[in-house]
């Protein structure tokens, strides 16, 4: 009798240990399975594309939403209505998502339609390599309006954005430079931009030129050369001036009897443009000697300190 | 009685709130840190927000202290490099314009704190939590006014944050003299200037290119200036028609006989052979109010 009941009891207790045994097996599998899985997801979410150049600044929504009010407060050129919620989106909806060397005009096309506006005659400056000096001139002669003085170019210069296939879609660690390749975001961007400006321009209309390059005050390659040039409107516009600026104490490379300077004219009457060119243009020689006061070059001829 | 003026429209003589004046501003205070002077570091630009308005809203709007707006100049507070201060009167377009940006010296307009409020306009309401766009008190219909409250803070602040050679730009055309002997200068900036950290204060009175020769250095209020500074104990030197910024002032007048340069007997032979227009008379130079950048905006370029 004993000896059935303890054979029993054994056959219980193997059942038991068996139970727990395949229920710890189980837990342990889930668990393995579990980290597996999770494993893989982090895996399925890959980095942004990387690139030469900065990233996307941040906080861009709010920068460009502040800078669209400030221009629309500040009144300088009439604009009419600007939804400024609705050029935030638009912008974005350029590229976010989009591998940034994709970029095309019709990403760009909607914002442009809604933050164009025309620009007066006799206003527009184009300028090549002398974006310090340029811009310092038409922040102190509202007169001039250069691309980054409209309602576009205000609210975007010297800004950086990019978008990534994965999410969140804009890609704050890196951008591509212009040179890594043809559609960049931002070289499509400022082509459209520039495109515009010239095609907008009528009257007497005005380029600042540096005369202390090496390779040449005007150079096919840059924006103004390759897009700028070719799209001013010998219709709308009555004279083309070249202001030719040499840095004050820099190298006096090129003058407007240089050839780039011939160059450049010939392409410009060839399209029937009348052109002047004057070097080292007065007042914004001035301005060069505001942040040059101690050079021989800059001195003032009469210094007059009569008392009151 | 004012609640039915309320109700007729405008209950101050002044312009209202600026539109958008917390998208501005917000968006301002990231492109200070992100593009114009990122060497400031970090700074939280919606905590920023939140201490400017919490500072006038829901209040008297005749009642606003400087010293209300004090949370937020502690928040935005940020070094201000040694002997790059500039101080002005009576030219404040003309001196955005030589301080480049911060780039050559940090006028308050380029201070982050500056940068925020500058060239716009805000006041609240008694007994709500909205800003009022319609109107907002005049100087004159009150004197403890949001506004001047913020820049009398403002400028206490920057004078006291100034070290080394601290430098002031003064008008010798202004009528009633180069140096307000009330203004923000003189009542806010001068007292709050800390002895120990500065080295020397150099003043520059410069006349308009076309205009009277008002004041100079060594006369009329300039000589009240140079005394109470010498008497506080400063270094100070004084230049009349300091070049750099008459070359400034010249932008709207080169051809003027103050405005030759010596060296540009030459220039006419510099010409390309295509000959040149540059056309008659200039357009008198129109400083019309401008957004300091922003940017440029941008900023630092």
């Amino acid at each position: 009798m004993p000896s059935q009941r303890g054979s029993a009891r054994r056959r219980q207790r193997c059942v038991l240990l068996t139970g727990i045994a395949i229920l710890l097996i189980a837990l342990v599998l889930a668990a393995a399975l579990a980290s597996v899985l999770t494993g893989r997801k982090e895996e399925a979410s890959p980095e942004p594309l990387k690139w030469q150049g900065g990233g996307t600044t941040r906080n861009l929504r709010e920068i460009v939403l502040g800078r669209c009010y400030s221009y629309l407060v500040e009144g300088r050129v009439k604009l009419g209505d600007k939804d400024c919620l609705k050029i935030w989106e638009s912008l974005k909806a350029a590229f976010i998502h989009k591998n940034p060397c994709n970029a095309t005009t019709k990403d760009y096309q909607p914002l442009m339609e809604l933050a164009s506006h025309p620009v007066p005659c006799n206003k527009s400056l184009f300028w090549s390599r002398t974006y310090d000096l340029v811009h310092l001139y038409s922040r102190s002669n509202h007169h001039f309006l250069t691309l980054e003085d409209t309602f576009l170019g205000y609210m975007l210069d010297g800004l950086s954005w990019c978008g990534d296939p994965s999410a969140p879609g804009i890609n704050y660690e890196s951008c591509p430079k212009w040179s890594e390749c043809e559609g960049s975001s931002g070289s499509v961007f400022w082509k459209m931009a520039s495109k515009m400006f010239a095609e907008a321009a009528c009257g007497v209309v005005h380029v600042m030129l540096n005369g202390s390059i090496e390779t040449g005050a005007f150079r096919s390659s840059s924006v103004f050369g390759s897009v700028e040039v070719f799209n001013l409107n010998p219709d709308k516009i009555s004279e083309i001036r070249i202001w030719l600026m040499r840095d004050i104490g820099g190298p006096q490379s090129d003058s407007c009897s240089g050839n780039s300077i011939k160059k450049l004219r010939n392409i410009l009457e060839e399209r029937n443009f009348k052109i002047t060119c004057e070097d080292n243009y007065r007042p914004v020689q001035l301005l060069q000697c505001v942040h040059n006061p101690g050079h021989p070059d800059c001195s003032l001829c009469t210094n007059s300190t009569e008392a009151p | 009685m004012n609640n039915f003026s309320e109700v007729q429209g405008r209950k101050w003589k002044g312009e209202g709130t600026t539109q958008n004046l917390e998208s501005i501003s917000i968006g301002r205070c990231y492109d200070y840190i992100r593009v114009v002077n990122p060497a400031v570091g970090e700074k939280n630009c919606s905590e920023l927000w939140e201490a400017f308005i919490n500072a006038f809203i829901n209040k008297d709007p005749c009642n606003i202290l400087p010293q209300d707006f004090e949370l937020f100049f502690k928040l935005s507070l940020h070094p201000i490099p040694a002997d790059k201060s500039l101080f002005w009167e009576n030219n404040q377009l003309l001196v955005n314009s030589f301080s480049d940006r911060a780039r050559r010296y940090m006028t308050l307009g380029d201070t982050l704190f500056g940068f925020f409020g500058d060239f716009l306009n805000w006041c609240g309401k008694e007994n709500s939590t909205g800003l009022d766009y319609e109107s907002c008190p005049t100087a004159a219909e009150c004197e403890n006014n949001a506004v001047d409250a913020f820049w009398r803070m403002a400028s206490m602040t920057y004078a006291q944050h100034s070290s080394g050679v601290v430098h002031v730009l003064l008008n010798g055309s202004a009528e009633g003299g180069a140096y307000p002997v009330r203004g923000f200068f003189a009542d806010y900036e001068i007292p709050y200037l800390q002895r120990d950290k500065i080295s020397q204060i150099v003043i520059w009175v410069v006349d308009d290119i076309e205009g009277p020769n008002i004041d100079s250095c060594g006369y009329n209020t300039v000589q009240i200036l140079e005394d109470r500074l010498k008497a506080l104990g400063y270094d100070v030197t004084c230049t009349d028609n300091y070049e750099p910024v008459m070359f400034l002032l010249c932008l709207d007048n080169p051809d003027h006989s103050k405005c030759t340069l010596s060296s540009s007997a030459p220039a006419a032979a510099q010409r390309g052979p295509i000959s040149s227009d540059r056309g008659g008379s200039w357009n008198r130079l129109m400083f019309v109010s401008f957004v300091g950048f922003l940017f440029r905006s941008a900023l630092v370029h």
